[in-house]
């Protein structure tokens, strides 16, 4: 598979500290990669640096074969970003919003068709500050689809939501991938990463400790002859609490 | 450009729908002209007169008919001890106590003399009562004796060009308002910006800093002039201040101010880490200059010291330029120096904004 993004010995420091210490992955196209770890483990200064967001103090990113330092701007035409906790401009409802960020490209979409992607139309006329947490995150995906990116980056999109909004955001990511476009997502959701990745990086403390597919890496696992004490039950609490409160989207 | 101007048209509905945007820019500085511009502080104001009549003879109530009439005085009538407690809370100038044969009726019959209770703490407003009391008094005494006046005073009206509080205020406060919008719009928008991720995610577009900067810019000058017109409209329709210069002019110092405190309020919004310190930083750069500014009464009403700061405001020059051109009619030979020194003020807030302003904080590799 011809790979869209290379990263190489990327690094990131602030003063003593070091958030980001010499991570290399390549993604292909039209792959859905995860990068998994806990708080702090630097998923996002990984991200922000592939985004063009934040400069690396060492390494280099090529994506869609330009370097991400030297052509950022290029390779902002490119790629569509989901950032986390984003306020979006107040007073414009999410048509407008819409309309504001494809000019951005330099470009005219039509904000309804976009709506109708992430299930908003019936708020084309909302502003953002009305939305749910589930509709919010629509909201940034539809924004970050604005120019028809090859590579859209989502950092952990579902954190705070309930199971029915994760869900259906995992439905919307996944026809996102059925087009086409190369997908990274940080999440600190185990079954989330599951469900969506075909492979995943898991970093800690700055490093990339395992990169491989999910399956992979459970059959790994139990090789070395990991096991839980098993429990045969064929449901845990989410399917009862899904079971009893239906998939409908709540919001 | 079409990002620039989509933008700008984003930017201009943002304003435009923001209550509390219009509320600063329009409905406050409207309230202001409409209260001081009706209190009218250029009618002459009239006297307090406490006036205590008992049973007048017939001269002397003829006299306390014209006292009644002079124009000067607000007269209240009561009795002394009601008109005393009145002087006591400060209500009165002055009291007339007018006993009843004050105006002699017969030849030889002894004229009794009024008795005026003067309030200490209004001594200029008794006296005038006091003279003017004692001027009718004399033209009475004339007249019940035949004799005519040996001086007259004949006078001529003259209309020359008095300038109105109003026409003093509405210049200062537009300048005043623009001021206001500039800098508050500005340092409160990009801080909120920066603190809640707007800008960081308009980085993660090709689009460039500058066009964002710029479209704000524009939207706030389209809504400076528009501000001004609205001000100078309703100036002219509700209390007839015609503007005597030129309006090209006047627009182009509109234009330079906004220019100015832009600067200001984008310097504000570099310096401000956080959104609560923008209005700490703000109010104690904007607050003194409401008062030094020349907006609502002129600076050489101020000790020398303090003039010696309020000369140099940038608000002070932004006013007075605006002020001679509107009620003087002067043109940039005359009003020149406040021009240039606004074009200084630009200069020196706008270089200080490209020096602390930044769209995200510096990352350094």
């Amino acid at each position: 598979m011809a790979s869209i993004i290379e990263v190489k010995d990327l690094v990131k420091k602030y003063g003593d500290f070091t958030a980001v210490n010499g991570v290399s992955f390549s993604v292909g196209k039209g792959e859905t990669f995860g990068i998994l770890g806990p708080n702090g483990a630097g998923k996002t200064t990984t991200l922000e640096i592939i985004e063009g967001l934040k400069r690396p103090s060492a390494g280099t990113v090529i994506l869609d074969g330009k370097n991400v330092d030297k052509e950022t701007d290029a390779v902002k035409e490119v790629i569509g970003v989901q950032l986390q906790a984003v306020t979006f401009f107040e007073n414009l409802n999410l048509a407008e919003l819409i309309d504001t960020f494809a000019a951005l490209y330099g470009r005219k979409v039509d904000p309804m068709q976009l709506l109708t992607e992430v299930e908003l139309t019936d708020k084309a006329k909302s502003q953002a500050k009305e939305l749910s947490g589930g509709q919010r995150q629509r909201l940034s995906i539809a924004i970050g689809l604005v120019n028809e990116p090859k590579v859209l980056f989502l950092d952990e999109p579902t954190t705070g939501l309930d199971p029915q909004a994760r869900r259906h955001l995992w439905d919307l990511i996944r026809a996102i991938k059925a087009r086409g476009t190369t997908v990274v997502i940080t999440t600190h959701y185990m079954d989330e990463a599951e469900v969506l990745c075909d492979r995943v990086a898991i970093m800690d403390h700055g490093k990339i400790i395992e990169l491989s597919t999910p399956k992979k890496l459970i059959e790994e696992l139990l090789s070395t002859g990991f096991s839980k004490p098993v429990l045969q039950q064929q449901a845990n609490l989410e399917d009862v609490f899904l079971n009893l409160t239906g998939h409908a989207l709540r919001e | 450009m079409y990002t620039t101007y989509k933008l700008t048209v984003a930017s201009l509905k943002m304003f435009l729908r923001s209550r509390q945007a219009l509320f600063f820019t329009l409905f406050m500085p409207l309230m202001i002209m409409l209260i001081f511009g009706y209190i009218g502080f250029d009618k002459p104001t009239s006297i307090d007169v406490g006036l205590v009549t008992h049973n007048p003879d017939a001269a002397t109530a003829q006299f306390i008919s014209q006292i009644k009439q002079l124009p000067t005085f607000a007269i209240h009538e009561g009795t002394l001890d009601e008109e005393k407690s009145q002087l006591d809370q400060g209500n009165r100038s002055v009291i007339l106590d007018i006993p009843d044969t004050t105006i002699p009726m017969a030849k030889g019959e002894a004229a009794q003399p009024i008795t005026a209770y003067t309030n200490a703490g209004k001594a200029a407003e008794s006296e005038a009562v006091l003279s003017i009391l004692n001027q009718a008094i004399n033209q009475m005494t004339l007249a019940q004796a035949h004799v005519s006046p040996i001086v007259a005073v004949e006078q001529q009206e003259v209309n020359s060009h008095n300038l109105r509080y109003i026409e003093f205020l509405l210049p200062g406060l537009i300048a005043l308002s623009i001021m206001q919008m500039s800098v508050f719009s500005v340092a409160f928008v990009f801080t909120q910006y920066k603190e809640k991720g707007t800008l960081k995610r308009l980085l993660a577009t090709p689009m460039k800093p500058i066009q964002f900067v710029a479209a704000n810019t524009i939207t706030r000058l389209i809504v400076s002039v528009a501000q001004a017109a609205i001000f100078i409209i309703m100036g002219i329709i509700l209390f007839h201040a015609h503007v005597i210069g030129s309006y090209f002019l006047l627009f182009f110092i509109v234009v330079l101010g906004t220019a100015m405190f832009l600067g200001l309020g984008y310097t504000i919004s570099g310096l401000a880490k956080t959104t609560d310190s923008v209005p700490a930083i703000s109010n104690l750069i904007v607050f003194p200059m409401l008062f030094l500014g020349g907006t609502f009464f002129s600076i050489s009403q101020m000790p020398w010291w303090l003039q010696m700061i309020a000369k140099f405001l940038p608000l002070t020059f932004f006013s007075t330029a605006l002020r001679d051109v509107w009620t003087k009619g002067s043109g940039i030979e005359d009003t020149g120096w406040n021009i240039l020194a606004m074009v200084i003020w630009a200069a020196i807030l706008i270089y200080l904004a490209t020096v602390t302003f930044r769209f995200q904080e510096k990352d350094s590799a």
